[in-house]
């Protein structure tokens, strides 16, 4: 990494003397990253055909990014003659709400045509419990591991950071097996643990960065006044952990409810989350495909993510930045 | 603590125990009365993957059947064969195994079997005489070690020509080809009047199907069973394999550019709406047919192979009962393993699917042309070759299903895939 | 009581704890040379705190190292629908690379996680720079980039495999607007397959490079452009040569989320092309669930599995060493 050192390339540069004095004064600073306030704006470039560049270039951008939105958004609302005509862009002549409806409570995943709703409360069901054992699991393990530290918890938490790369078909066999053998497998509980078991390393990560940038002498003071492990926990850590529990949260809700893989193998059939029935909706039927149904579909699987992001706005990059910075 | 006399709470209490202890006696007494007078109905968790139309209408007879006969069928269809099986097998595993589980008539229940994980039943079998019933290769496959373990409850041919009457009018096609070159020939006039000669879905495993027929009617029943049965690798080398390689390789050039990734129905439904010439296809495809009301023998036809010996592939579905000792499930086992091979619902089952009855003394008449054909050849022992799955495993069926969509969709010569496929079938 | 008091104090009196800014792995090498060194306030066996720790214990020994072990046993036997006791040596290892299938979904893999790496980052970082140079709107413009990221892999493949369908999708809108022979049928064809997925996930994951560009490009101070506009250096100068190599903490985290992504492809490709046309886009995570499943057999998967590790652990291990050899350096 050396070769990227910024005060280098600032010296390199002929006219750089400030420019390298500046830069090394913000290397030290640079490493603090999304927690900085935004620096304030004085004025506003005027035009010039850089500027345009800028733009035109993030227009288009812009144009492909929403290019699939707005196809889902018009097939969901076209009837399936319009759609046999074969322009994907076309604005719908007859607006239909009816494959919304159909997607929502009469398609068909296998025999049950109940449609896709099944669906999104069984992903209730899954999220709920998972999000709220994980944060919890991850905020003791962040606060034991910050502020105890008992002997040899670090290699722990070194191989726990190293299982979250492991690719998931490593464990899949095994965990089934296991599972089994405790009489949870294809049942909600057994989903839930499975969630929490692979969303440890990354909320123990969190809480254990959050916990990092407490002062200590707080935890003193309060060991000094006689609380427990648990005590000072739930009395003193738990209630300042708001914020990045907020970001857990966040980054939990939206994992779990994408989670495609997992929710195949564990959940069994009468749990099975929404991007499964989706999947089961669009990729096997026989007959016709209805593609508005199946944009409609795909627009309510992805509806309660996007909610989740389109809401929290800046706590979800943090979220993503801070679970993601792995030092 | 000292010693007291039972307080008065103490004491109704006492009697309060007392009193229930009785009424459980009592009512342990009126049970088995009561129990008998309304024998709950047995119930049967089934998993299978008929999930589409016709085949959901197909499997809603049994379960019709199954209730009337004092069962209750719950259903617990998962889409996708090999998702239903996984599905079926984990269950097993996992300790909270369904009652039934569908699998093909194939090597893919075996590793159950030799893990002690089913049910035999052989109660049922005896009973019913399945031996004298039921075709050889349908016995090979559900019988292990003289125990039988499998219900068979269809046969399939999944390698039938369909086509269109109106186009082979059209191209001035009078008779159904005899053998590989007259179907050549009658693709090319097919080809001529401007429409698609061989309507094919781009999937993997109808590319195998298709493969299957072309190696059993031009390879032969010998050169087929010394590849698959015997796994003999000389014989995959040989010459008269590579012939049928090249043959099968020649059938590209009479499909359409949109045929990758095409699903069979909609392959099917090409020849129904008159773009597409033939389709080779399992008889399921029927249920397309008459679900646009289109029959046999007018508006489209049928055969199994070239020539009035053709091999005919025998494959189909069973039922595999997982190992269980709740002597209520054994019993519903037992129940589900007799209905469903019973003559009244083999034939309802058979009409809504496509396939053929299992046993030949039902009354066909309620089938249509291709069923009769079928079942008339099925009388014909030496015409009977199993399909693929049952002579070798799931994995290995898969490697050489890889070879063979290989060689369709990519420029391979006949020699490599000839290797290719030697080494998947080794294994 | 006093003395445990005045203990504190001392303590209060000393360094801060960790330097903020540093977390995870290169975490460890700071808190340890950071730890002070006379603690007997702090017990180095804390029962309570042990017992918290339990489920990460037993999530550590059993659902990781203990789920390695097993598999790997597993691609030592013959196992096919079920584990057994054998032990084959590495026969299942040589039919693994004898395996078509499994060769052909390595090439597709590294063709796609390099394809996909290099787009993600460069249509990120460009997004993220152009975004920083104040134009107006920023909200909204971060808003439409990042969205995509918060959808699952299985909506964006249909809907991907939805707009790339020749028959309906985009070659027939080209063809419509008047490109009668516009060809974009991709995702049916043998060679070309591979890019449509990188298309779908490019899509969905340049946001997320973007954000991390960003929060990094906002640590970049002031100060730096104030001293470059009066050294009169034109700024792209100051961002090729400076703030680039400045945001290098980002790319390497960026860097290995994407790594991950590619290597769990499975998701996409399902809901996409099931792998096809054939096999023609097929990927290692798919072999493997296939061989587990659908093709009942465990040894084989699992000797891919272990392959698949070895690979991932190989390639981030030196990474995450060079980091935080590079950590430690920097507070050297």
């Amino acid at each position: 990494m050396s070769t990227l050192d910024p005060a280098e390339g600032a010296a390199s540069l002929p006219q750089g003397r400030r420019l390298a004095e500046a830069a090394a004064a913000t290397a030290g600073a640079a490493a603090a990253t999304t927690a900085r306030p935004r620096r304030p704006r004085p004025r506003r470039p005027r035009f010039s055909p850089a500027r345009i560049g800028i733009y035109a270039f993030l227009m288009i951008c812009a144009l492909f990014f929403l290019l699939p939105l707005y196809v889902m958004l018009v097939t969901s609302v076209k009837p399936m003659d319009e759609i046999r005509l074969g322009n994907l862009l076309a604005w719908p002549v007859h607006l239909t709400l009816h494959p919304w409806v159909d997607a929502w409570q009469a398609a068909c995943t296998g025999l049950d045509c109940n449609g896709i709703q099944v669906g999104f409360w069984n992903s209730v069901r899954i999220v709920v419990p998972s999000t709220v054992l994980s944060i919890a699991v991850g905020a003791v393990n962040g606060y034991a591991l910050s502020f105890w530290r008992p002997r040899g918890a670090g290699w722990l938490f070194g191989v726990l950071l190293v299982g979250a790369f492991i690719p998931y078909q490593v464990m899949i066999y095994p965990m089934v097996r296991v599972l089994a053998s405790v009489h949870l497998f294809s049942s909600l509980p057994g989903i839930v643990v499975i969630h929490t078991i692979f969303g440890m390393p990354v909320m123990t990560l969190l809480f254990r960065n959050y916990y990092a940038g407490i002062p200590l002498e707080l935890f003193k003071a309060a060991r000094i006044d006689g609380g427990g492990f648990w005590r000072i926990f739930f009395q003193l850590m738990l209630p300042m952990s708001l914020p990045i529990i907020v970001v857990a949260m966040i980054l939990q809700v939206t994992n779990i409810w994408n989670d495609y893989l997992l929710g195949l193998v564990f959940a069994g059939t009468k749990n099975l989350p929404m991007t499964v029935q989706l999947n089961n909706i669009i990729n096997t039927t026989t007959g016709e495909r209805l593609y508005n149904v199946n944009m409609a579909a795909t627009i309510l699987t992805s509806l309660v993510p996007l909610a989740v992001y389109f809401i929290s706005g800046r706590w979800f990059v943090r979220g993503i930045a801070s679970g993601a910075v792995k030092g | 603590m000292q010693n007291r006399r039972p307080g008065a709470r103490t004491r109704i209490a006492m009697a309060s125990a007392c009193a229930l202890a009785l009424c459980g006696a009592l009512a342990q007494m009126v049970a088995p009365v009561a129990a008998h007078a309304a024998e709950p109905p047995l119930k049967a968790n089934v998993i299978h993957w008929w999930t589409s139309g016709g085949e959901s209408a197909a499997i809603r007879q049994f379960a019709e059947a199954y209730d009337k006969a004092g069962g209750q069928w719950v259903d617990n269809a998962v889409a996708g064969a090999d998702q239903a099986r996984a599905t079926a097998i984990n269950r097993i595993v996992g300790g909270d195994p369904p009652t039934a589980a569908q699998f093909n008539t194939s090597k893919q229940f075996h590793d159950l079997i030799d893990q002690g994980l089913l049910n035999n039943v052989d109660t049922v079998a005896t009973k019913e005489n399945w031996a004298a019933i039921f075709p050889q290769s349908i016995l090979d496959s559900i019988r292990v070690n003289g125990h039988y373990y499998a219900t068979p409850v269809d046969i399939h041919m999944q390698g039938w020509f369909f086509y269109s009457k109106p186009l082979f009018q059209k191209a001035g096609i009078a008779n159904e080809p005899q053998n590989f070159d007259e179907f050549v020939a009658d693709l090319d006039k097919l080809k001529k009047t401007g429409v698609i000669p061989l309507a094919l879905g781009g999937q993997p495993w109808q590319e195998k199907i298709t493969f299957d027929a072309i190696f059993a009617d031009v390879g032969g029943q010998d050169l087929y069973l010394k590849v698959y049965r015997d796994r003999d690798v000389n014989a995959v080398k040989s010459d008269a394999f590579k012939k049928v390689l090249a043959s099968f390789k020649k059938l590209h050039d009479y499909v359409d550019p949109g045929s990758p990734g095409r699903n069979w129905n909609d392959a099917t439904a090409l020849v129904i709406s008159g773009k597409a010439g033939v389709q080779i296809m399992g008889d399921w495809a029927k249920g397309e047919f008459s679900a646009a009301k289109q029959s046999a023998g007018k508006d489209f036809g049928c055969f199994p192979g070239f020539g009035p010996h053709s091999p005919y592939l025998v494959a189909g579905d069973v039922f595999v009962f997982p190992k269980t000792d709740n002597p209520n499930a054994i019993k519903a086992q037992n129940l589900l393993a007799t209905i469903m091979t019973s003559p009244t619902a083999q034939v309802a089952f058979s009409a809504r699917k496509g396939s053929i009855p299992i046993r030949p003394d039902v009354d066909t008449s309620q089938l249509d042309m291709c069923a009769k054909e079928g079942i008339a050849i099925m009388k014909d022992k030496s015409r009977q070759l199993p399909n693929p799955e049952m002579l070798i495993s799931p994995d290995v069926q898969g490697a050489l299903t890889d070879v063979i969509t290989n060689f369709w969709n990519k420029n391979q010569s006949v020699d490599d895939a000839q290797k290719a496929f030697a080494g998947a079938l080794k294994g | 009581m006093g003395a445990l008091k005045s203990q504190a104090l001392a303590d209060v009196a000393g360094k801060p704890r960790h330097g903020g800014a540093h977390a995870g792995g290169g975490g460890e090498v700071t808190a340890a040379r950071q730890r002070r060194p006379l603690r007997p306030l702090r017990k180095r066996w804390p029962l309570a705190a042990w017992i918290a720790l339990l489920p990460m214990l037993l999530t550590v020994v059993f659902a990781y190292l203990g789920t390695m072990v097993w598999t790997a046993r597993v691609s030592f036997s013959n196992s096919r629908t079920f584990p057994s006791n054998d032990f084959v040596g590495f026969t299942q290892y040589v039919r693994l690379f004898h395996n078509d299938r499994w060769l052909v979904s390595l090439q597709h893999i590294v063709l796609y996680g390099a394809c996909f790496i290099v787009a993600c980052i460069v249509i990120g970082m460009l997004l993220a720079i152009f975004i920083d140079q104040r134009v107006s709107a920023e909200g909204v413009l971060r808003t439409i980039f990042l969205y995509p990221y918060a959808m699952s892999f299985v909506a964006t493949g249909l809907v991907w495999q939805w707009i790339l369908n020749p028959s309906l999708g985009a070659q027939a809108v080209l063809r419509k607007i008047g490109f009668a022979h516009a060809h974009f049928d991709w995702i049916v064809d043998q060679d070309f397959v591979v890019y449509t997925l990188v298309i779908a996930t490019v899509w969905q994951a340049s946001g997320l490079v973007m954000a991390l560009m960003l929060a990094g490009l906002r640590g970049v101070d002031d100060e730096l452009w104030k001293a470059a506009r009066l050294d009169g250096i034109p700024r792209w100068r100051v961002y090729v040569s400076i703030v680039i190599p400045m945001l290098g903490p980002s790319l390497s985290t960026a860097f290995v989320l994407l790594f991950v992504m590619v290597v769990k492809l499975y998701d996409a490709v399902v809901a996409m092309t099931q792998g096809g046309p054939g096999t023609a886009s097929e990927v290692p995570a798919k072999f493997i669930m296939d061989y587990l499943f659908g093709r009942a057999n465990i040894g084989l998967a699992s000797a891919a599995s272990v392959v698949m590790l070895l690979t991932v652990l190989a390639i981030l291990a030196p990474f995450f060493y060079a980091r935080s050899r590079a950590a430690a350096r920097k507070d050297g």
